[in-house]
């Protein structure tokens, strides 16, 4: 597959997944804000956080994070953060757009009506009037598309780009989300009720309220949680399993015994962390869970890096070296 | 005349002036008689309807083209008009016998200017015109492309005078566009007026994609079943964006951009995430100037450097050949027929419109006299762009006009305006039928075997009342064009 095509394929993946975590976690964030009585400033501070956009937020003159408003704003509409929802479904349909020819035709209607919907008053409306209807809405607009994309596409290398990029994004999200929140929940001091509140949310934001409860029975403990999201094996969005998607995509797109072709360093990379993370199940230490997510968030981004640089076409090419004789 | 009225009831032509479907009388042309029965069953408001249904599925299907001047990208779909138009089979296949043969003739005269030039030293075309011709590259002179074709795919704009003469306004063998509308435009008569194109027994058109493809691997330097053939787009941002993707779509190949290809050792190759590909076939659509900063644009971050090379060395085929503008150019087009004469020994079989050219001091006396009679063009632009109608210029727009083809007398030809035919067209506004004036873009490719000529084409219409101008740029529009059917016998 053309590199080129190969990297949009890739992004968009990796910009319906972002779309999707950003509205859950605004979502999820508000609720919080008005069941514990916290100062708004702990409960909306994670959010950009998280995002990686605090310098940004800041620079824009918007250095107030007790302002759930501004930050919900900031985080839906603003076009110059390149991780609002409007953004990153804009680069969404930026790179389906360029790759007509690749994606179905039902993925590109649905990926199209929805930016044209987040484009019209009638968003704007349902901002104002029910901010839960809207934020519920372009998570189940992301989550169909992704069955869409599922049972509409061939299961070629454009699919496996694909989820490969939605695969590592996913474990990248979650285990920020978990980081920062995490730290927060420390920076509070113990308070019992307050605190299975906000590991109740966390959970939520990670769509793993749920899951959680079936597989803990309803035993909820800051320990459980985060072990829950990094490690459990058949929870789809916990770091372990999402890495190791990713490793399932990346194989069946460079074959482990197919030596001779590019991505020999991805390969190899993708799959120790995923190993790492995997054999973390044995003895999980929740007092190490700092250190252990910033390894993963490093990781994955390095990672796509690596991708990029092996199959993506991001290094130089032959031509490039050419002309710059 | 209500709502209620049939769709084609007292539809009048225009005086002087020959219309497609119906004859001076106002009777229907006998050949089309059933298509106008069926078409006729629907009322002006049962009509609206459908042509409102058909407007949607364009707008839904994505069939849209970039507006240059929006800095957002707007994608606008091409206005349609459902009344199709329609071709009798005699008609027909007089039309393909005159491309075929225009296209041979253009395909040997390229092949002379680029190699021996014995048409100019013979005399039979002016070499002076030919070589200021803007799209005349002297460093491609002596390239033989693989394949032994450089027009795969040409486009030649029809119009019909008065007496139904048709007649050949330009030739299109650089990168003529509009051929997804072709089949787009059918899949929507398809859906919506059904019965109206069963009962016209009408040529399918949804073979080009395969004949394409075909053609393009039958001039690979490789084995066809062995050939990679791509389609080169300048990117999404382009106005034809639409039509790469669909042509890339529909023949099964890779949509390629400048930047996924490069070459090495005089071979072209394609960076996938396998590693380099080679490429043999690249149906490019991207103009030849924008193909390779070594030749044309040093300063150029575009194009694929050394891909020229790899092309006159025989080892990939580009479609079509770089430097065919010098047959297509303005000026070159009043020498077709002797063209035809000189290389195929036979008398032109289409007819082409009485012309000007203002590099010649006699002709330009005589269009400087009657500007304001005349239609200047100059010769290096397309899409309605630089033109003077003068019956309908204003005096300082024809002041204007005189003193550009005084500056630069090679740059302009002149013609008389022709009374373009007329199709009944709908009219929103007035929820009716009215005569508006149409071309005919047919599609000729071009491969190993031969020319074959796509049985159908893109009838464009000034959608303007009044209008002589189709371009979409200029507010013209387009229908869907019905080849017959020959009769059993």
């Amino acid at each position: 597959m053309i590199s080129r095509v190969a990297d949009h394929c890739f992004w968009l993946g990796r910009y319906l997944e972002r779309a999707e975590s950003t509205s859950r976690v605004l979502g999820v964030t508000r609720n919080l804000a008005l069941d514990v009585g916290l100062n708004p400033r702990h409960v909306w501070l994670p959010v950009i956080i998280v995002s990686g956009e605090q310098e940004r937020y800041a620079e824009a003159g918007q250095g107030r994070t007790d302002d759930g408003e501004r930050v919900q704003d900031y985080m839906t509409w603003d076009d110059e953060n390149p991780s609002s929802i409007v953004s990153s479904l804009s680069a969404a349909r930026d790179n389906a757009r360029s790759i007509r020819e690749v994606v179905s035709l039902e993925t590109w209607e649905a990926l199209n009506a929805l930016y044209l919907w987040m484009g019209s008053p009638r968003a704007r409306t349902d901002w104002r009037e029910d901010r839960h209807a809207f934020y519920r809405r372009i998570r189940t607009s992301m989550q169909s598309l992704q069955g869409i994309v599922r049972g509409t596409m061939l299961f070629d290398d454009a699919m496996h780009f694909m989820l490969l990029g939605t695969m590592l994004e996913r474990a990248g999200q979650t285990a920020r989300i978990l980081d920062v929140h995490h730290h927060a929940f420390q920076a509070l001091g113990s308070h019992e009720v307050i605190e299975t509140a906000l590991w109740l949310a966390l959970l939520r934001a990670c769509s793993g309220f749920e899951p959680f409860m079936k597989v803990h029975r309803g035993r909820v403990s800051p320990a459980a949680v985060a072990r829950f999201l990094v490690v459990d094996p058949i929870f789809p969005r916990s770091v372990r399993f999402a890495l190791r998607a990713a490793v399932s995509r990346f194989e069946r797109l460079r074959p482990p015994d197919q030596t001779d072709l590019p991505g020999a360093r991805s390969a190899a990379r993708l799959t120790a962390l995923a190993s790492w993370v995997a054999a973390l199940d044995k003895d999980f230490d929740v007092a190490g869970l700092h250190e252990l997510l910033t390894h993963v968030v490093d990781e994955t981004a390095a990672i796509a890096g690596v991708i990029g640089s092996e199959l993506l076409g991001y290094a130089p090419g032959p031509a490039a070296e050419m002309s710059a004789q | 005349m209500d709502a209620a009225t049939p769709l084609l009831a007292d539809y009048r032509g225009l005086p002087g002036t020959w219309d497609e479907l119906f004859t001076e009388s106002g009777a229907p042309r006998p050949a089309f008689r059933r298509a106008f029965d069926a078409l006729d069953v629907h009322t002006r408001a049962g009509f609206a309807v459908c042509q409102g249904l058909a407007e949607r599925a364009l707008l839904n299907q994505g069939v849209t083209f970039s507006v240059y001047s929006d800095q957002r990208g707007t994608e606008k779909i091409f206005p349609f008009c459902l009344v199709p138009r329609i071709v009798s089979a005699p008609d027909w296949a007089a039309l393909e016998r005159g491309l075929v043969q225009r296209v041979r003739a253009l395909e040997l005269f390229l092949a002379d200017i680029y190699d021996r030039q014995r048409i100019l030293a013979d005399g039979a075309v002016p070499a002076d015109l030919v070589l200021a011709s803007k799209s005349w590259f002297p460093q491609l002179r002596g390239v033989r492309p693989v394949g032994n074709v450089r027009i795969h795919i040409g486009g030649i704009d029809l119009v019909r005078d008065p007496k139904g003469i048709w007649r050949v306004l330009e030739d299109n063998l650089r990168t003529p566009s509009g051929v997804s509308y072709v089949l787009e435009n059918r899949i929507i008569s398809k859906r919506v007026i059904p019965d109206v194109l069963d009962a016209a027994r009408v040529e399918p058109v949804d073979a080009y994609p395969a004949r394409l493809a075909e053609s393009l691997r039958s001039v690979s330097p490789v084995d066809p079943d062995e050939t990679s053939a791509v389609v080169l787009t300048p990117g999404p941002y382009n106005s034809a964006y639409f039509e790469h993707s669909f042509l890339a779509r529909t023949m099964g190949l890779e949509l390629v951009q400048p930047a996924d290809l490069f070459t090495d050792r005089d071979r072209v190759f394609c960076r996938t995430t396998r590693g380099p590909r080679p490429v043999h076939v690249i149906y490019r659509r991207i103009d030849e100037t924008y193909l390779d900063p070594e030749v044309f644009r040093p300063d150029s971050l575009l194009g694929v450097p050394g891909i020229l090379r790899a092309w006159a060395k025989g080892n990939v085929a580009l479609a079509n050949a770089p430097g065919n503008g010098v047959a297509d150019d303005k000026a070159v087009y009043p020498f077709v027929p002797d063209i035809i004469r000189y290389y195929l020994s036979e008398e032109p079989l289409l007819a082409q419109l009485d012309t000007w050219v203002c590099a010649r001091e006699d002709d330009r006396r005589f269009v400087l006299e009657h500007l304001g009679e005349l239609v200047v063009k100059a010769v290096d632009e397309a899409g309605g762009y630089g033109m003077l109608m003068g019956p309908q210029a204003t005096r300082a727009e024809i002041e204007d006009f005189r003193k550009r083809v005084q500056a630069e007398p090679r740059k302009y030809i002149a013609q008389k305006r022709l009374e373009l035919s007329t199709c009944p067209t709908w009219v929103e506004g007035k929820g009716q039928v009215e005569p508006r004036r149409v071309d005919l873009r047919p599609y000729v490719l071009n491969g190993r075997e031969g020319p074959w000529v796509l049985p159908g084409g893109l009838t464009r219409v000034a959608l303007k009342e009044g209008s002589y101008v189709v371009n979409s740029s200029q507010g013209g529009g387009s229908k869907d064009t019905w080849v017959q059917k020959p009769e059993a016998t």
